[in-house]
């Protein structure tokens, strides 16, 4: 097995299903002969062509209007857009269309169409370069919203995604995109889109986190284990959207305690999701009140302030300590 | 309006400290002290500094991302140093140092531009609309790249502005490039221009590396609009010198420029032709162009100073901005 960043974790995905079937097309701003400016479709023109690899102008809803148009034809597009925070440029499209053709063409159509791209904080840039609002697309029923941890787990969601029979919005963390390497095997690996997994076992409390957190959870699990002889266990959604709140219940059921880590704005985030979930399926269960860790009510500020605003291991361990108080 | 002497010099003076700023911004990001990115405006302070010229300090701009507009607000009449402090991301700069490169400069008419081309259109519109409204004869500078050109807000701002004789210089900064991607690839003709006929609107391309020949398109275009004759467009066609963003790799599609590609581009370098011209028309001398560069790099090293000086913002002032108290 070869170890590999994210970002060729999804490059080999791309590759791979590009290989095995024609009707995937890969489209976006510099994806084509450049890569990509973070370089996730790098080579795939040089192997399938201008055909099936288009570069398009800067014109959001016009790469993401065309890619609804293909899908539902048949096709099987994969579109990127630069920067998440350029994704609102192309919200008209998915909400309107994307979301909503399977129930509006009385399940006759549906719209199997990948949008890749980069989110969330931690690498010096600043608004739409840097912010993490996931709820947008979690909050429309019809869309699919997916945010891996990893690279294998990115790899094999991303070729899960373009299996997929409908329209999914897939969050790539920039800060994870070189920041560690991961076995990978060659061989096809797909996940469910929808399940979320048990990323360490514990019994003393439940981590409920996804995406870039998943690195400071994990670092606050083993802190916590350390310093205060804590079992957490981590649980890492990998789809936001549709919520699967199974494993995160019966973990709850089980430990009684939960910490629920985002980076997006606290308010109204997914974490109001999964703490309204435990009060309804876990709530007798409950020892204390469900912590929430996330960014703050604000636009992500610039790299000066967003250390104060990103989530960290310490933020977290400071609320597990205060849901195992009592 | 004829311009004077003295005003051929401050053009020319207000190129050499646009670029001297370009220049110090790049230092600061390698430097880690400039935060985010930083996206270089050499090779067209010219078109920068010679549109502004042609406004008022209440007309409307939107100055185009190239060197984050520093070079239309100088040419307005501000300084670099609430500029280079806010890219420092301290408390002194144009907005506490908390917007960065997507900061609003409103004494001069700049309400803030964002990182989203093609938002400008429609805003512009608004502007236009607004201005018009109020009946105070001001106009509104409106800039976008050639990139910019292909976004779809653009055809429902042009459409409007010329249906309602709107106060509005579309200026397009056509450097040929939109980040990786050369315009032939976008775009099925030569001139951006030649969109103006379809809205019924004057559409002229300019050398954006001569300035006279920008200050004349703009005022020609800005007198129309305040005098209530409504949109026009110009597009001046520049050079990019440096690669779209600081660190990112100067590539044109695969291939990287090369060194004697960017030296070709810089024989029509706005700044030097410039000077070569005022000096042959006797309007400067060497002496009075290494007076001009020394007080342009005295004001570097002041403004420099003044954003390592100054502190960074309280965290809590974001709190207080997101809504009116
Ligand atoms: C809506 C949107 N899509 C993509 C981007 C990323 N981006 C920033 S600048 C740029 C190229 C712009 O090219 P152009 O308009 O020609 O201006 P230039 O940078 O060449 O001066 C791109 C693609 C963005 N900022 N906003």
């Amino acid at each position: 097995m070869a170890k590999m960043t994210m970002v060729q974790a999804l490059n080999l995905a791309l590759k791979q299903e590009m290989a095995k079937d024609d009707s995937v097309i890969v489209l976006g701003e510099d994806v084509g002969v450049d890569g990509g400016v973070f370089r996730v479709t790098d080579g795939l023109i040089n192997q399938f062509g201008q055909d099936r690899v288009l570069d398009t102008p800067l014109a959001e809803s016009g790469i993401v209007g065309m890619s609804i148009g293909m899908a539902v034809y048949g096709l099987k597009p994969v579109c990127e857009i630069q920067f998440s925070g350029f994704s609102y440029q192309n919200f008209h499209q998915i909400e309107n269309h994307a979301a909503r053709l399977r129930l509006r063409s009385r399940g006759r159509y549906n719209v199997p169409m990948v949008l890749r791209t980069p989110y969330g904080g931690g690498v010096r840039a600043l608004e739409h370069h840097s912010e993490s609002r996931e709820t947008f697309w979690a909050h429309m029923p019809g869309i699919k919203m997916v945010i891996p941890s990893g690279p294998r787990n990115a790899r094999a969601l991303l070729v899960s995604a373009i299996r997929d029979p409908d329209p999914v919005i897939f969050y790539e963390s920039k800060a994870l995109y070189r920041a560690f390497r991961e076995e990978v095997p060659e061989e096809e690996e797909t996940m469910p889109i929808g399940k979320p997994r048990i990323a360490q076992e514990g019994k003393d409390l439940t981590l409920i986190s996804y995406g870039a957190m998943m690195r400071p959870t994990l670092e606050a699990a083993a802190g916590l284990k350390e310093k205060d002889g804590v079992e957490a266990e981590v649980i890492d959604l990998l789809t936001v959207s549709p919520l699967d709140d199974e494993i995160f219940v019966q973990s709850v059921l089980k430990t009684g305690r939960a910490v629920v880590i985002h980076e997006a704005p606290r308010s109204f985030g997914p974490g109001a999701e999964i703490v309204s979930r435990l009060m309804e399926k876990a709530f007798y269960y409950l020892e204390v009140p469900i912590e929430r860790v996330t960014g703050y009510d604000i636009i992500i500020p610039l790299f000066s302030r967003e250390k104060a605003y990103l989530p960290n291991a310490q933020r977290i361990i400071r609320a597990a300590r205060k849901a195992l108080s009592n | 309006m004829k311009l004077e002497k003295d005003d051929l010099i401050l053009l020319y003076r207000n190129m050499v400290r646009t670029r001297k700023l370009d220049e110090l911004t790049i230092k600061g990001l390698q430097e880690g002290k400039v935060l985010s990115f930083y996206h270089s405006g050499q090779g067209s302070e010219g078109l920068a500094v010679g549109s502004a010229a042609c406004l008022r300090k209440d007309d409307y701009l939107w100055g185009h991302h190239r060197g984050h507009g520093i070079g239309y607000l100088i040419g307005k009449g501000l300084d670099g140093k609430a500029f280079l402090a806010e890219h420092y991301g301290k408390v002194t700069g144009s907005c506490l140092g908390i917007s960065g490169f997507h900061f609003a400069e409103p004494e001069y008419g700049a309400l803030g531009a964002a990182g989203t081309i093609g938002s400008q259109f429609p805003i512009s519109l608004g502007w236009g609309l607004a201005a018009k409204k109020t009946g105070k004869q001001q106009v509104v500078l409106a800039c976008f790249g050639d990139g910019g050109s292909n976004r779809g807000t653009l055809h429902e701002a042009f459409n409007l502005a010329a249906v309602w004789k709107l106060p509005i210089v579309w200026l397009c900064d056509n450097n040929g490039m939109a980040q990786y991607t050369p315009i032939k690839d976008t775009y099925p003709k030569d001139d951006i221009a030649d969109l103006a006929g379809g809205y019924n609107m004057p559409g002229v391309v300019v050398d954006g590396m001569d300035i006279m020949a920008v200050y004349e398109a703009v005022e020609a275009a800005v007198d129309r609009a305040r005098a209530g004759g409504g949109p026009s467009l110009i597009e001046a066609k520049t050079a990019r010198y440096r690669s779209h963003s600081e660190g990112s790799p100067d590539v044109s599609h695969t291939v990287t420029r090369s060194e004697a590609e960017i030296a070709e581009l810089k024989k029509r370098d706005p700044i030097e032709t410039f000077k070569i011209k005022l000096l042959k028309q006797g309007v400067l001398t060497e002496e009075m162009v290494d007076q001009i560069n020394k007080e342009a790099d005295e004001e570097i090293i002041e403004t420099e100073k003044f954003s390592l000086d100054s502190p960074p913002p309280e965290p809590s002032i974001l709190n207080k901005l997101i809504y009116a108290e």
